[in-house]
């Protein structure tokens, strides 16, 4: 099943800003920012996952779908 | 009007754009005269900018959300000027980055408290209101006064006041440091700081390190008492 | 066309099957997901709005915390009701309205709809954590530092590419009018937020920053943005969920169409002008009040064209109003809307602003507008929502839902109330005179007076935070209850018009 172009361009800002984040709390002066960072560092990596675990699930549910429909295994 | 409504509504980008001007308007009509109109901010002597401490105080002030509760801002209404003195003219909020004049009052304003109690009064009061002021509704800020003010940025949050227009000099930011330690240095010389800082006011502290509390209340002890109204007139105060 | 046999009795959507159109599956986890954060975030905002209530009843609350303390906990109550509670709402029902409105499935696909809603709570959590640790813009409603300000910004300019997108893979040829509204408020929030929040970071690795307008014209900048974030967030946006909501419910076409387009282009170009009513009387300059102000007294009009609109929809139908709990909370928040649309105005002339300014009389006001007309309105479109998105029957209990529409109602009633007469006494006190030409009452003394009324706030408070409660409850078991189950041997026409 292929990816769709949406998946890709959303896991690539997810990429950008689990790095930005990394980099705000390696930097970060303040408490806020500290927190701020690995939050959306943490917040980056969950959403990819979740990005993963979506497209994986979806693909199950297609395969299922056509072994339900035609009696087929694909 | 002119583009019927039938044609917007099948038209997304028509929908779009038409919006975007409408909102756009009012906005530009009443915000964009008040950089333009020279009188908007009215010409008067004594403004300065915040003393390094003040400006931390002032900090402080917006971090722990006093202006949800305290006005600074007297309008020109009778009762509030005999109630708290001249009303507030927009030059005296001219450095304010951004305003604080409040818009609730559940405490009293505080556009010239300025001189108007003690140092220690301050200290009291901040740190246990009800003391003071039994009916007060204040939260007690104790914790103000066992807080180590952070100075290592002090001059970093000059230079960039002065790039949004507030007029400190080389020499300010400078000596920022020793400024701000003069200010919490009742024992210290703070005649060069006052040269710097016209009616600033020195407050007391604890001897050993400078806290957030003093910041908030070398900022109160200035409020409303740099410019001079009798050296003023009428006219000069139009906008 | 299509040689499909119409079925004998007509169903709502039957005319476009049998037109061979592609079935349209529409994106409804976003809006589940959006449902499910508006009803948690309203019980959050309405515990920290009774706590704060509280402490201002009874001070010792603050417990000399500086986390707990009034100054930094009043943001947290705000930005939760106004956009945890309110933002949920409103992302989830325009995600609703607007694939059904055009037959389409949100533009941008899963991925795109799923960072506007996690990437939406993310900027909640974040906010009110910072307000909580001390770091604040220092302007209201707009409270977050400048990387939060980023981040939403991020977030919102993708709500729009989605929200938009839909609206240019419609298949329907007109944009209903729901759409128009949701469209101003996607549009000029987005206006707004940068406007009001330019500001220079002391350091990029540092939360603090420095608005870059000072005094006067930063007053200006924050009030045109603090009274548009409640015409478009808090009415544009929301008037758009009651086009949708309320025609659904009664299954009574808008009542009028030209009224529709009047008064949203009238709304959407006065709204803008009205925020110098927040600065009568200050240093702000004269000629900028007293446009405010003529402006404010206009947009009463095209506020009550949209109240009118909403409640004569229900001609034919107002049966329903004893039958429908759900519909029952939109009429009424369109009631509360014209009244606080009525008492806007009005507090915005100038020699009653005297009075009302600074006192607990604007308090009233926003909660007669937050919590009559913007959580009523979203309790009805959420009322309606969970049936039909969870596939049920219907509600659990429309009992529980009348008890909650009574309770919220009589806290409301509470609140306000004792807002007008605090608010009231506080500007006559603070202007009365004695007979030798002396101010008659200390501030002190006025913060006395308004005690018990503070204490009635806080009860009023607790009644519709009760009410919101009983809603929550009543809405978990409708979702998961066997007794409002849907039988899958439904009759065709039946199922259609469970959609």
């Amino acid at each position: 099943m292929d990816i769709e172009p949406s998946d890709l361009i959303v896991g690539a800002m997810m990429l950008v800003f689990g790095v930005i984040g990394l980099i705000l709390a390696a930097g970060a002066v303040d408490d806020e920012i500290y927190v701020f960072g690995l939050s959306l560092f943490a917040f980056a990596c969950i959403f990819l996952i979740g990005q993963v675990r979506h497209h994986f699930d979806r693909q199950h549910a297609a395969r299922a779908a056509v072994v339900a429909k035609d009696n087929r295994h694909v | 009007m002119f583009i019927r409504q039938e044609t917007i509504e099948k038209n997304a980008v028509l929908l779009l754009v038409l919006t975007l001007l409408t909102v756009a308007i009012g906005g530009i009509v009443e915000i964009v005269p008040l950089f333009t109109i020279e009188t908007t901010v009215e010409h008067v002597k004594g403004m300065r900018p915040y003393s390094p401490l003040e400006l931390r105080g002032r900090d402080i002030y917006i971090q722990e959300g006093c202006y949800l509760c305290h006005s600074q801002q007297i309008r020109a209404l009778r009762d509030e000027v005999e109630r708290y003195g001249h009303y507030s003219l927009a030059a005296e909020s001219m450095y304010d980055h951004p305003f604080q004049w409040g818009s609730k009052r559940i405490g009293p304003d505080l556009a010239r408290v300025g001189a108007k109690y003690s140092n220690d009064w301050h200290y009291a009061h901040l740190t246990y209101p009800q003391a003071l002021v039994p009916e007060s509704l204040m939260p007690r800020y104790a914790f103000l006064a066992t807080t180590p003010l952070r100075i290592d940025d002090i001059q970093a949050r000059m230079r960039v006041l002065r790039l949004e227009g507030v007029p400190y000099t080389d020499d300010d930011i400078a000596n920022a440091g020793a400024d701000l330690a003069a200010q919490a240095d009742p024992q210290g010389d703070s005649a060069a700081l006052i040269k710097r800082y016209p009616k600033a006011n020195v407050v007391s502290g604890n001897g050993r390190v400078i806290t957030e509390m003093d910041a908030l209340v070398a900022y109160l002890q200035m409020l409303g008492t740099l410019v001079d109204f009798a050296d003023t007139n009428t006219e000069r105060l139009q906008q | 066309m299509s040689d499909v046999a119409l079925p004998a009795i007509a169903a709502p959507g039957d005319f476009a099957r049998s037109v061979a159109r592609p079935a349209v599956v529409y994106n409804e986890a976003i809006v589940k997901k959006s449902v499910i954060a508006a009803m948690f975030w309203a019980v959050i905002a309405m515990t920290v709005g009774v706590y704060i209530a509280t402490e201002l009843a009874w001070p010792a609350f603050n417990f000399g915390q500086s986390w707990l303390s009034f100054g930094r906990l009043r943001p947290v109550h705000t930005s939760a009701a106004i956009f945890a509670f309110g933002g949920s709402a409103l992302i989830g029902t325009s995600f609703h309205v607007v694939q059904r409105t055009c037959r389409a499935r949100l533009f941008g696909g899963d991925a795109l709809a799923n960072f506007v809603f996690w990437g939406y709570q993310f900027f909640i959590v974040m906010a009110a954590l910072s307000y909580v640790m001390g770091f604040s813009q220092g302007m209201e409603y707009a409270e977050p530092e400048w990387h939060i300000d980023l981040w939403l910004t991020v977030v919102w300019v993708c709500y729009a590419i989605v929200f938009i997108g839909t609206l240019f893979k419609r298949q329907e040829e007109h944009i209903y009018v729901a759409n128009w509204f949701y469209v101003a408020f996607i549009l000029t929030i987005a206006v707004l937020h940068i406007g009001n929040n330019i500001a220079i970071p002391v350091s990029i690795f540092g939360a603090k920053s420095y608005e870059v307008a000072s005094g006067v014209q930063s007053a200006l900048i924050q009030w045109w943005y603090g009274h548009n974030a409640v015409g478009f967030f808090l009415t544009a946006g929301f008037l758009g969920m009651m086009y949708y909501f309320i025609p659904k419910a009664a299954n009574r076409p808008v009542y009028s169409y030209r009224l529709s387009v009047v008064h949203f282009w009238s709304l959407i170009f006065l709204y803008i002008w009205a925020g110098p009513h927040h600065l009568h009387w200050t240093a702000l300059p004269n000629w900028t009040q007293t446009l405010g102000m003529a402006f404010s007294i206009m947009l009463w009009m095209p506020s009550w064209g949209g109240m009118i609109n909403g409640i004569m929809t229900l001609s034919g139908a107002w049966d329903k109003l004893r039958t429908d709990p759900g519909l029952r909370f939109s009429v009424t928040a369109v009631g509360f809307y014209g009244m606080s649309t009525f008492e806007g105005p009005v507090m915005s002339i100038r020699d009653i602003n005297a009075l009302a300014h600074y006192t607990d009389w604007v308090i009233g006001h926003v909660h007669s507008g937050a919590l009559g007309w913007v959580a009523f309105i979203s309790f009805g479109a959420i009322y309606y929502l969970v049936p039909v998105l969870w596939q049920r029957s219907g509600l659990y209990s429309n009992r529980l839902a009348n008890w909650h529409y009574w309770v919220s109602t009589l806290g409301i009633v509470f609140y306000i109330t004792s807002m007008w007469v605090a608010g009231i006494m506080q500007g006559l006190m603070w202007r009365a005179y004695d007979q030798f030409g002396f101010l008659q009452y200390s501030f002190a003394e006025s913060v006395v007076a308004v005690h018990p009324y503070y204490v009635i706030r806080m009860v009023g408070g607790l009644l519709f935070l009760t009410g919101t409660l009983i809603m929550v409850y009543n809405l978990i078991q409708t979702v998961r209850s066997p007794s409002t189950a849907v039988s899958k041997a439904l009759p065709v026409g039946a199922a259609l018009a469970a959609e």
